[in-house]
């Protein structure tokens, strides 16, 4: 191979692998950013932060919703499995999963669970814990669950702070 | 020697800036490609969604994180007007729309940065809890209220912002065709006739 064709090919199995790495990466990456605000840095992991109330000043994920109560846990199975509570809220509400590559991988929601629910969370592969009622598997060891309860006035805002007090994601022991 | 250390930094640079570009443009181009697209809407089934490829799956994650999957919520996306103009702050809209099948909707302004806009005007969105949701309605989008029953504030939106219809819990189907989607239409621009 001459040496012009040797540039030019390693030129373009540069491109291609540079192409993937972006096109594979970016949702990865702008997961552990998001895993990154929600746990501040990973010094809150597995428990509930809730968001404040939507203004034109949130800036943590894009396009929020300012009609909903947003309760943001960035779970690590890494210690083991996570369990979560929702507490009830007498409106629409759900739980969502959200793998380390940005898949929404599991949804619960109020049809399903009116007077709130839990769920024990695992990583896919790994053994079942005994009693758990609802066991799901995360494809991912890190990953960040949401609750959104629908708030679309202040007054409700508020009450769903208060029903959020209730809700629990920490290690199960 | 030199030479061949300096056409090999050329050669990876090179290499580095075409992947870069063409990744970029592959998500720009791409974005379409994925889309649903009925009247002035456009959506897509795969957001959220496990079985989503790699170029579908950066796109949502670039501009619609933690979004839920389709069979929970339908995001809609709205960002031109009737002659296919992108929508600007400076411009007054009128959106017009009836039933929405869906247990709950609501409509919301984003800004090019896909954030609320930059005002405090809390008038960010619309939702089916504030409006009659059986009977015809229409909701000004404009940088002040005017005598409009309901209003969403583009103050400091800029040009190119967007409307996201979020329909929670939709019926199976949705939207079965354009007569379910609300519509837009301009009702004054700085360099439009009314």
């Amino acid at each position: 191979m001459s040496e012009a064709r040797t540039y030019v090919v390693a030129g373009l199995l540069i491109a291609i692998a540079t192409h993937f790495a972006i096109v594979f990466g970016i949702p990865r990456v702008m997961m552990h950013g998001a895993f990154d605000r929600v746990s501040a840095h990973s010094a809150h992991t597995n428990e509930w932060n809730e968001a404040p109330r939507v203004t034109a000043a949130s800036r943590t994920i894009v396009r929020p919703s300012p009609d909903l109560h947003y309760d943001a846990c960035a779970y690590d199975l890494s210690h083991g499995p996570v369990v979560m509570r929702v507490a009830a809220w007498p409106n629409y509400w759900s739980l969502s999963l959200f793998a380390d590559n940005s898949d929404n991988f599991y949804v619960l929601d109020d049809r399903e669970a009116h007077e709130g629910a839990e769920v024990t969370l695992i990583r896919a592969g790994h053994e079942h814990p005994k009693d758990a009622a609802r066991v799901v598997e995360s494809p991912s060891d890190r990953g960040i669950a949401l609750v959104r309860r629908l708030a679309p006035t202040q007054s409700d805002w508020d009450a769903a702070h208060t029903a959020s007090a209730h809700d629990v994601c920490a290690v199960l022991h | 020697m030199l030479g061949r250390i300096l056409a090999w930094v050329a050669t990876i640079v090179i290499g580095l800036a075409l992947g870069a570009g063409s990744a970029w443009w592959a998500l720009q181009a791409g974005h379409g490609g994925f889309m649903q697209h009925m009247g002035q809407w456009s959506w897509s089934r795969e957001t959220g969604s496990t079985g989503a490829g790699p170029y579908t799956r950066a796109v949502i994650a670039r501009d619609g994180l933690l979004a839920l999957s389709a069979d929970e919520a339908l995001y809609l996306n709205l960002d031109h007007d009737e002659n296919n103009k992108a929508l600007r702050e400076d411009c007054v809209y009128e959106l017009a729309g009836g039933s929405i099948p869906a247990r709950w909707w609501s409509i919301t302004l984003y800004a090019p940065d896909n954030y609320l806009a930059q005002n405090n005007d809390a008038a960010y969105s619309i939702d089916s809890t504030h409006i009659d949701a059986d009977t015809p309605w229409t909701a000004r989008i404009a940088p002040v209220r005017g005598e409009a029953a309901h209003w969403i504030s583009s103050r400091a939106a800029r040009r190119g912002y967007s409307l996201t219809l979020r329909a929670y819990n939709a019926d199976e189907g949705f939207p079965a065709d354009a007569s379910v989607l609300p519509t837009l239409r301009t009702i004054s621009c700085p360099d439009t006739a009314p």
